[in-house]
C-alpha cells in the first residue's frame, strides 16, 4: 500500500468508528460536546501513534507468549502519561473526560492496530497508520458530537447558535441520543457503502 | 521452566522501565495538579467572600474557612454543602458573613440532568440566595422563599437541604458571631 | 437493617438507576457483539459477572495495600489492566477445561473481556467512590448483573429482528444502536429513584 493511502484508510475507508465499530465506549460517552470529542480524540490519538512507535520498535526483542501484556503495558504507561499532563495543563477538559482517560488503555482501537499493524510494520508506516487511524477517530467523535450538541444544546463549541426561546431536543445529548444519533449514522455509513 | 522465566523477566523490565518513566513524570506534574485545585478552591472562596483577602482552614466536623480582610478583621466564613441530588452530588461553595447570612453561593459540582437540573449553575438561579439566612433555606414548594428550577424542584431542594445542614454543622466560637475584630 | 437497606440501594443504582451499558456507556464492544443469540449472551454474561466480582476485589486490594501506601497511585492504570489481564487468562484456562462448548462458542469474545471497558471501569469507579472492600465487591457483582441483564435483554429482541423487514443499511449494527438507545430511554425513566 502507497504510503499516502497508509495513512489516509483510517479517514472513511477504514474508519475505526463508523466502518470497524471499534472504541464505541467512549464514542458515545464523551460526544455530547464538540469540545469533549475533540479532547478525547487529541489524547487518543497520541497514545495511538506513541503506542504504534514503541510497539514497531520492540515488536523483534519481545517472545510471542507475551506479546499481549506486552503491549498493553506499553498503552497503559503512554495512557498514564496523558492523564497526568491532562491533569496538570488542562485541567477542565480533564473533568469533563473524567474516567474516559484511563479507559483509553481498553479502547479496542489502540490494542487493535498494535496486534494488526504496528507488530507487522517498520515505524514509519506505524506512525502512518496511528495517526491516520487517530485522525479517523477524532473525526468520527466531532462530527457526532456536532450533530449532539448542536440538536441537544443549541451550541458548537460552547456558542449558542439560536436565540435564547429555542428548546433543544435534550435527548440528543444525554444516553439515548447518543445510541440514536449513533445507529443513524450508521445506517447512513452503509447506504453511502451501496452506492 | 527456564522458558516461563525468561517471558517473565522481559515483562518485568518492560514495566520497571514504564514505572521509572512514569515516576518522573509524577514528579514535575503532581506539584502542578496540586497547585491548580488549591488555586480552583481559593478562587471559588473568594467569589462566595468577595470582601475577603485571606483565608484561614478549621478543621472540624465540618471544614471551614474564616476570611479574614487586608487588616486582619474576620469578614465571614467560607464552606462546602454536599448532598446526593437527582443524579449524584450537589458540592455548593458557601460564603456567610459574620451575622451567618449567606453572601454569595457558588455551584462547584454537579452532574443533574442537563437543561433541568444542571440550569443550577446559572447565575440568575444562585443570585436568590444571597442575603438569605439558614432558617430561610426553605423551597417554595415547601412554603419558603426560595424560587425552584423548572421542573427540577428535587435539584433546588437539595440545594436548600444542603446548606441548612452545612450550616448546622458550622462550628463556629460564639465570641465570633458577632461581627468584628478577634 | 440499614446496612441492607444500603447493600438494594447500591443494587438498584448500579443495575437501573446508573445501569453501565445503557446509562455509563461502558462495556459496549461485547454488548455489540455477543447479543446476536441468547444462550452465548447468557454464558458471556455470567463470565463477565464473575470478572468483574473478581477484578473489583483484587484491585482493590492492590490499590490499597501496596499503590497507596507506596504513593504510586499513579501507576494504578498499569496495575488494573495487568490484574484484569491476568484474571481473564485465568478464567479462559478453567473454561477451557471445565466447559468447552461454553469456550467453543464465546470464541474471541473471551480474551476480549479483558478490553471490556466495564470492568477496568467498575475498578476505577470503586476506588473513586471510596468504597470499603466489601462495597467495592458488591458494587462489582452488581454492575456485572447489570450488563448481564441488558445483555439478555438485547439478545431477545436481536433475535425476533432477524426476521422482521427492515432498510437493508438499517441491519445489523445501526438497528441494534436504535434499539440501545429505546432501552436507554426506558432506563432513563428510573433516574431520580432513591430511598
Amino acid at each position: 500500500m502507497t504510503l499516502l493511502k497508509e495513512f489516509t484508510k483510517g479517514f472513511i475507508k477504514e474508519n475505526p468508528v463508523f466502518v470497524m465499530a471499534l472504541g464505541l465506549c467512549p464514542t458515545l460517552a464523551v460526544t455530547s460536546s464538540v469540545e469533549n470529542a475533540i479532547g478525547m480524540g487529541l489524547a487518543a490519538t497520541f497514545v495511538l501513534v506513541f503506542s504504534n512507535i514503541f510497539i514497531s520498535l520492540i515488536k523483534n526483542l519481545i517472545p510471542s507468549k507475551i506479546r499481549i501484556p506486552a503491549y498493553i503495558v506499553v498503552i497503559a504507561s503512554f495512557v498514564t502519561i496523558v492523564d497526568m499532563v491532562m491533569n496538570a495543563y488542562l485541567p477542565a477538559i480533564h473533568k469533563s473526560l473524567g474516567l474516559f482517560i484511563p479507559l483509553i488503555v481498553v479502547n479496542c482501537i489502540i490494542l487493535g492496530r498494535a496486534e494488526a499493524f504496528a507488530s507487522k510494520n517498520n515505524v514509519f508506516r506505524s506512525i502512518l497508520d496511528g495517526l491516520g487511524m487517530g485522525i479517523g477517530f477524532t473525526l468520527a467523535l466531532v462530527v457526532i458530537g456536532g450533530i449532539r450538541e448542536v440538536l441537544g444544546a443549541g451550541q458548537f463549541l460552547g456558542y449558542n447558535l439560536f436565540p435564547e426561546t429555542f428548546q433543544p431536543m435534550l435527548v440528543a445529548i444525554l444516553a439515548p441520543g447518543a445510541f440514536i444519533v449513533m445507529g443513524l449514522l450508521m445506517g447512513l455509513m452503509n447506504l453511502k457503502k451501496k452506492k | 521452566m527456564k522458558y516461563y522465566l525468561k517471558l517473565g523477566f522481559v515483562l518485568l523490565i518492560i514495566t520497571a522501565i514504564a514505572s521509572g518513566v512514569l515516576a518522573y513524570l509524577n514528579t514535575i506534574t503532581q506539584p502542578i495538579i496540586e497547585e491548580n485545585q488549591r488555586v480552583a478552591q481559593e478562587k471559588a472562596r473568594k467569589e462566595v467572600l468577595p470582601s475577603a483577602l485571606t483565608f484561614e482552614e478549621i478543621a472540624g466536623d465540618l471544614i471551614y474557612h474564616i476570611g479574614k480582610d487586608a487588616e486582619e478583621n474576620i469578614v465571614g466564613y467560607t464552606f462546602v454543602a454536599s448532598l446526593y441530588g437527582y443524579s449524584g452530588d450537589v458540592k455548593t461553595m458557601v460564603g456567610v458573613n459574620t451575622d451567618l447570612v449567606i453572601e454569595k453561593i457558588k455551584i462547584i459540582s454537579q452532574s443533574e440532568t442537563p437543561g433541568l437540573g444542571a440550569n443550577c449553575e446559572k447565575p440568575e438561579f444562585q443570585m436568590q440566595f444571597s442575603g438569605k439566612q439558614q432558617t430561610e433555606m426553605k423551597v417554595d414548594k415547601d412554603g419558603g422563599t426560595i424560587v425552584s428550577l423548572t421542573g427540577a424542584t428535587i435539584t433546588t431542594r437539595t440545594i436548600a437541604n444542603s446548606i441548612k445542614a452545612a450550616m448546622d454543622k458550622l462550628d463556629i466560637p460564639a465570641e465570633q458571631t458577632e461581627g468584628g475584630v478577634e | 437493617m440499614e446496612f441492607v437497606g444500603k447493600i438494594l440501594f447500591m443494587a438498584v443504582m448500579a443495575i437501573f438507576v446508573q445501569n453501565f451499558v445503557l446509562m455509563r456507556f461502558l462495556g459496549l464492544c461485547p454488548y455489540i457483539g455477543v447479543s446476536k443469540k441468547l444462550d452465548s449472551a447468557l454464558g458471556m454474561g455470567m463470565a463477565v459477572i464473575f470478572v468483574m466480582t473478581m477484578a473489583s476485589t483484587f484491585t482493590w486490594l492492590i490499590h490499597t495495600y501496596l499503590l497507596v501506601p507506596l504513593h504510586i497511585e499513579f501507576l494504578q492504570t498499569i496495575a488494573f489492566i495487568l490484574t484484569i489481564a491476568s484474571l481473564v487468562q485465568l478464567v479462559e484456562m478453567v473454561i477451557q477445561k471445565t466447559a468447552p462448548a461454553l469456550y467453543k462458542s464465546l470464541g474471541v469474545f473471551l480474551p476480549l473481556i479483558t478490553t471490556n471497558c466495564a470492568v477496568l471501569g467498575v475498578a476505577i469507579l470503586n476506588i473513586q467512590s471510596e468504597y470499603n472492600f466489601l462495597l467495592a465487591i458488591l458494587n462489582g457483582f452488581f454492575a456485572g448483573i447489570g450488563f448481564t441483564l441488558v445483555l439478555i435483554l438485547m439478545a431477545g429482541i436481536r433475535e425476533r429482528l432477524e426476521r422482521a423487514e427492515l432498510p437493508v443499511s438499517m441491519k445489523g449494527m445501526p438497528i441494534s444502536m436504535i434499539v440501545a438507545g429505546s432501552m436507554a430511554l426506558a432506563f432513563l425513566g428510573f433516574s431520580g429513584l432513591k430511598f
